[in-house]
């Protein structure tokens, strides 16, 4: 149980910082993003390389560095950022809404392809592995007290992530990224440089995502194509939309409830106490795995007919200062 | 800030644009002084609309120069020509409706020092918190003054068609630009607010902002500004105070199916 316990602390703690990159991106800039996922999937490639040191046959890989794993955690960050420099000022540069998000739909599947089937970048579908405990030895750890410093980094690192976007959520830059979403062509009559703002959004989105990626590869020790399919960037948007999307309180929420559903349902749905279900189970396991799916859709679609805004709606900026006006408004009707 | 009163404020010379076949704006020439009120009108597809994207810098015009303040900023992107002190508005209120009308105001003024992420990050400093504190200060006067004062934490989608225009106003007064295009000012406006909306037209030019009305309203034309543009088919047709162009034959030819009061 504790075992299982640290799992899902761990894993929260990641997909939370995941939850909070996508936020940028979709949450306050507001454009929905296909690729994101790509962005986690370089940074935990990345990282791998980085740190695991040069390929031994027949496995084979670029870079095959031994860097000590924060700084392969920086290179890791810094790829994904350029990666989504490259994308980004495709996608942004004119496209909005379902455009953009067929190009970058278009991007993830180039990049998932391309890591797939091109043998020499990250050793194809085998993937990468041998990424075991880094940090470990530093601190003389064995594997089981490993997992408590591997939950702690994973929260310390959620926090630092946490605290930064909440200065950034009501920061200027914050309000500017909103004032694209809200509405750009006013944004840029009143002199913001649409393209180069959304762009940093992106960038610094895709940061958070490639720095979760980074973690990730740790906690999984390995990374390959079935790791990463593009379509688990439905269960991030999920997250952000269930919680509240731009409030990252909301985000936080999100990830919680959204990780208990996806976890907790492909373990509770055959123990229901439905009659046949576990003999069905037995038969064809596949089919309960898949409800996973629906489930998920199931809480997408009711949460977007009844509650679009999410669980905690972003928060605006109340003041409560006691101005109290000169002159009583005339009424206003038109 | 002490600003030039006199002088063209914009200088718009042979501006064209086509759009596949159609003309909009053809050769199209005009100025406005500065610390002024000047009116653009004319008839439906008279290239006015047109012209004033071309001019803000949303649209890029075939041929013709556009001059600021004595710079050329045709073909300029609009943000560059915003931030040299040009802003425009829409002919529908463009407010940022998920944000509130206090946030609409203070996010008029585009503070290069502080919109980037590094700026996010250090916003704690005293200095920062201080300037943004008299932003959030001067933003509640502005709507003090639009009588926007109880509404100003409502989010600005929620507002009346009216009230935004006013939210409109307001922002302009907040990023207090040398030279404001308003764009139909008027539409889906009732009269008394028409009629705060021309006092704060008087507002603008005593902040040192000139105006160029577009409207097609000539009531209200004539109620703030004596300096009349009118286009017709793509190109200015005449020019003068409103009495000299109601005997002038070529305007009212124009308008022919509209009246001229």
């Amino acid at each position: 149980m504790t075992t299982y316990l640290i799992a899902v602390l761990t894993e929260g703690a990641i997909f939370g910082i995941m939850a909070l990159g996508l936020n940028v991106i979709w949450g306050w800039s507001g454009d929905f993003d296909l690729a994101y996922y790509g962005y986690i999937a370089v940074g935990a490639y990345m990282t791998i390389v980085l740190t695991v040191g040069p390929p031994v046959a027949p496995a084979q890989y670029i870079i095959g560095q031994s860097l000590p794993y924060p700084l392969a955690v920086v290179f890791a960050v810094i790829t994904a950022m350029a990666v989504a420099l490259v994308v980004g000022s495709i996608a942004l540069r004119h496209l909005r809404g379902i455009y953009f998000s067929i190009v970058t739909l278009g991007a993830v599947y180039v990049m998932y392809v391309f890591a797939g089937q091109y043998v020499p970048l990250f050793d194809g579908y085998n993937g990468l592995s041998g990424l075991f405990d880094p940090m470990g030895d530093w601190f003389g750890l064995d594997y089981f007290s490993y997992q408590y410093f591997f939950l702690g980094l994973s929260l310390v690192m959620f926090a630092l992530v946490y605290f930064v976007m909440s200065r950034v959520s009501s920061s200027r830059f914050g309000m500017a990224l909103r004032t694209l979403r809200e509405d750009e062509r006013a944004a840029a009559a009143f002199g913001r440089d649409i393209y180069r703002l959304k762009l940093k959004g992106y960038v610094l989105g895709a940061a958070l995502g490639g720095f979760a990626g980074a973690l990730f590869a740790a906690y999984l020790t390995a990374f390959n194509t079935s790791a990463w399919s593009p379509v688990e960037v439905i269960v991030l948007y999920s997250a952000v939309l269930v919680g509240g999307r731009g409030n990252i309180r909301g985000v936080v929420l999100g990830v919680l409830i959204m990780g208990l559903i996806v976890n907790e349902s492909t373990r509770f749905l055959p123990q229901l106490p439905l009659p046949g279900l576990s003999a069905f189970d037995t038969l064809h396991p596949q089919v309960l795995q898949a409800a996973r799916g629906g489930i998920i859709g199931l809480v997408l679609v009711l949460f977007l007919r009844f509650r679009p805004q999410g669980l905690l709606p972003e928060r605006r900026f109340v003041d409560r200062s006691p101005a109290t006006p000169a002159i009583e408004p005339a009424p206003l009707a038109s | 800030m002490s600003r030039p009163t006199t002088g063209p404020a914009l200088e718009v010379r042979g501006l064209s644009k086509h759009f596949g076949g159609v003309i909009a704006v053809d050769a199209c020439s005009f100025e406005a002084p500065l610390g002024q009120v000047t009116g653009l009108i004319g008839p439906n597809g008279a290239g006015k609309s047109t012209a004033i994207d071309l001019v803000s810098g949303f649209k890029l015009a075939d041929s013709g120069t556009v001059l600021f303040k004595g710079r050329e900023i045709q073909g300029h992107p609009p943000h560059e020509i915003s931030r040299l002190g040009l802003i425009r508005t829409f002919q529908s209120p463009r407010e940022w409706p998920g944000l509130t009308v206090l946030e609409n105001v203070v996010m008029a003024r585009w503070d290069p020092g502080r919109e980037g992420f590094l700026g996010a990050i250090t916003g704690l400093r005293r200095a920062q918190r201080a300037k943004a504190d008299d932003e959030l200060a001067q933003a509640r006067d502005i709507l003090d003054e639009f009588g926007l004062a109880k509404l100003r934490n409502e989010r600005a989608g929620n507002l009346s068609g009216g009230q935004k225009r006013l939210v409109e106003f307001a922002r302009i007064r907040m990023a207090a630009p040398e030279l404001v295009i308003l764009d139909e000012p008027m539409g889906g406006v009732n009269p008394v607010l028409g009629e705060r909306m021309a006092v704060a037209i008087e507002g603008f030019i005593a902040a040192g902002t000139s105006v160029i009305v577009v409207e097609h309203n000539l009531p209200f034309i004539e109620r703030v500004t004596q300096h009349v543009i009118v286009m017709a088919q793509g190109t200015v047709i005449a020019e003068g105070p409103f009495e000299s162009l109601r005997s002038n034959r070529d305007v009212v030819d124009a308008y022919l199916g509209e009246q001229v009061r």
